[in-house]
């Protein structure tokens, strides 16, 4: 059963918070909870295969800023992952050695091609995608819809029956 | 020496097996595409396959185009 109603309007500056922190809960909030569901979890998979596949340094706000701005499009996962690399690099601090690289080669954490183009892209795209649903809320917003889109003969009686009347 | 750990340490791949994450990334990619813009949820399994298929396709006939430039260009 098709539950799209325009009468009580969503508020886009909420869907689009939401959005932004949780992957797929923008979609939740405007009442496509499935839809919000698979969004989360492949978003959630993609990022953390990206991370499982280069490490803590996927995530590099210092040498690679702008694939760093894509994955912090993660919203939560980007948070959690970002906190994960400040964390390992304050360890990093105190393993001896002469340079940072010296170090990270040390603790086995260097994340070096191919891995690092696997890993990073993993995690970008999971960012441009929540960007990509990001917009889609917000625009379902704007429009006041909620819920799931009527199917095509429900639509097809309410404009019949919007014509009659 | 510290022990691998899963989500600190990388994993090790090889050039062919870099490639072969192509395909989960397009599948990833397809999954977020239609389950937003599809009508019917029912039809998304369908739809994302037709999808995946098309990228692939498109990747291996822009690989070859490029490969034969790299080859023959003069």
């Amino acid at each position: 059963m098709a539950k799209q109603s325009k009468k009580s309007s969503p508020l886009p500056f909420l869907a689009l918070l939401l959005a932004c922190a949780v992957p797929g809960a923008g979609h939740v909030y405007l009442g496509r909870v499935q839809r919000g569901i698979i969004i989360f979890l492949t978003i959630s998979a993609l990022f953390w295969s990206g991370v499982a596949i280069g490490g803590v340094f996927t995530m590099d706000p210092v040498q690679e800023r702008w694939w760093f701005v894509a994955e912090m499009l993660t919203g939560v996962h980007g948070l959690i992952g970002w906190h994960r690399q400040k964390a390992a690099r304050e360890h990093l601090e105190s393993v001896e050695g002469d340079s940072p690289d010296e170090k990270m080669e040390k603790e086995k954490i260097a994340l070096v091609t191919p891995a690092d183009t696997a890993a990073r892209g993993y995690a970008g795209v999971a960012g441009l995608l929540n960007l990509l649903c990001t917009f889609d809320a917000l625009m379902l917003s704007i429009m006041g819809v909620r819920g799931e889109p009527a199917p095509e003969d429900e639509k097809r009686k309410q404009k019949a029956e919007a014509a009659r009347s | 020496m510290t022990a691998w750990t899963l989500f600190y340490n990388p994993i090790t791949l090889s050039f062919y097996g870099e490639l072969w994450l192509l395909l989960p990334l397009c599948a990833a990619v397809g999954v977020v595409y239609k389950t937003i813009r599809i009508h019917h949820l029912r039809r998304l399994p369908r739809e994302v396959l037709f999808l995946v298929l098309y990228m692939v396709a498109g990747l291996v006939l822009l690989s070859v185009g490029l490969w034969l430039v790299q080859e023959y260009w003069p």
